[in-house]
């Protein structure tokens, strides 16, 4: 049975196109059959960070008003073959969605798919709204700043509020990625640590990202950075990967990079 | 920790942290119950088949362990 997978945040520009950029990209080189969705209508951005932009003919908005079919919209990347990408609308706005148009469209992908990744649209309006109402899981992204875990608290506040799920009495499964993490800083407690961060939103963790010049690399090359064997921000996705198929896995030890002089420091303390 | 730490300046990752608690803890408040006002008008209806009723006040609280609905009934006299 195919799983649902709505990555949300709140707050706008603290990952959420990225995250679920690399997670899609890596759980189908863990050979599952991945689609990712953007559900960001009119302002598309998951297209370029997995660098198929190039290659879009029709929309998901096409899509649901029959324009084409499935098959014609959806793109299949030739760098990992699991991987599909269904992009968002340019030229609409977020208010075309319709409930039921929605619904058609996850159940079709469901017969094609192992999972389905919704990249959710800022903000809690409608946009937001279709982007959950038929997820399974929720991934809700936060940086360690507070106006992100503000933010990420309303989202986790209205979730099941807005789920089909819960409708039915069950709950949407949800976790908490921490995005953006720089250790250095946490370790002169000058930014919230992951168990403050924890400790605050009541949630269980499924990943710890570092902050990493890297990321604006594979993003202007348009290249998931979970595909990089060698990258420790990709280690960290490709984590997140294997704890959804429900492998349990160690967060990583991320520890600031000390200079030779706080190293020397270090040795007199 | 060493006793000197106990002369530092708190760290701005605390002032972060209680910050948001504070804030946190007043909008988990206020933004639990989606219906409210309905609510208020459903409460006012059924007690007052029984008394006289000026106003009710909710308040919802929540912490980590439990949830609380707090209503309070304003009778008119």
């Amino acid at each position: 049975m195919a799983t649902v997978i709505t990555v949300t945040s709140g707050k706008g520009g603290v990952g959420k196109s990225t995250t679920t950029a690399n997670i899609a990209a890596a759980l189908a080189k863990l050979g599952k059959k991945v689609v990712a969705v953007d559900f960001d209508i009119g302002l598309r951005n998951l297209d370029m960070i997995l660098g198929l932009e190039n290659r879009i003919v029709y929309d998901v908005v096409d899509v649901m008003e029959g324009r084409c079919n499935l098959a014609q919209a959806i793109i299949k990347d030739k760098r990992v073959p699991n991987l599909h990408f269904l992009p968002a609308s340019q030229t609409k706005d977020k208010t075309v969605l319709e409930k039921d148009k929605v619904e058609k469209l996850i159940n079709d992908l469901k017969q094609n798919f192992d999972y389905i990744l919704i990249d959710s649209p800022a903000g809690i309006e409608s946009g937001f709204e279709h982007s959950i109402y038929l997820a399974d899981r929720a991934l809700i992204v936060t940086t360690p700043e507070i106006s992100s875990v503000r933010d990420a608290d309303r989202v986790i506040g209205i979730i099941d509020a807005k789920s089909k799920k819960a409708q039915n009495g069950e709950e949407v499964e949800k976790h908490i990625i921490i995005n953006r993490i720089k250790p250095e800083l946490v370790e002169k407690g000058e930014m919230l640590s992951t168990e403050d961060v924890l400790h605050i939103l009541a949630l269980p963790l499924i990943g710890i990202v570092p902050d990493d010049e890297d990321i604006v690399k594979s993003t202007n090359l348009g290249e998931p950075i979970s595909l990089k064997e060698d990258s420790l921000v990709g280690e960290a996705f490709r984590r997140i990967a294997r704890r959804i198929e429900g492998e349990e896995v160690e967060f990583l030890d991320l520890k600031a990079k000390k200079s030779f002089l706080e190293k020397l420091k270090g040795l007199f303390k | 920790m060493s006793f000197l730490d106990f002369f530092k300046k708190k760290k701005s990752k605390d002032v972060a942290k209680d910050r948001l608690m504070m804030m946190l803890a007043y909008e988990r408040a206020t933004t639990k119950i989606e219906n409210l006002d309905e609510m208020k008008k459903d409460l006012i209806a059924v007690v007052k088949k029984y008394l006289n009723v000026k106003d009710i006040h909710i308040k919802n609280q929540s912490n980590q362990d439990i949830e609380t609905l707090e209503v309070e009934i304003i009778l008119d006299k």
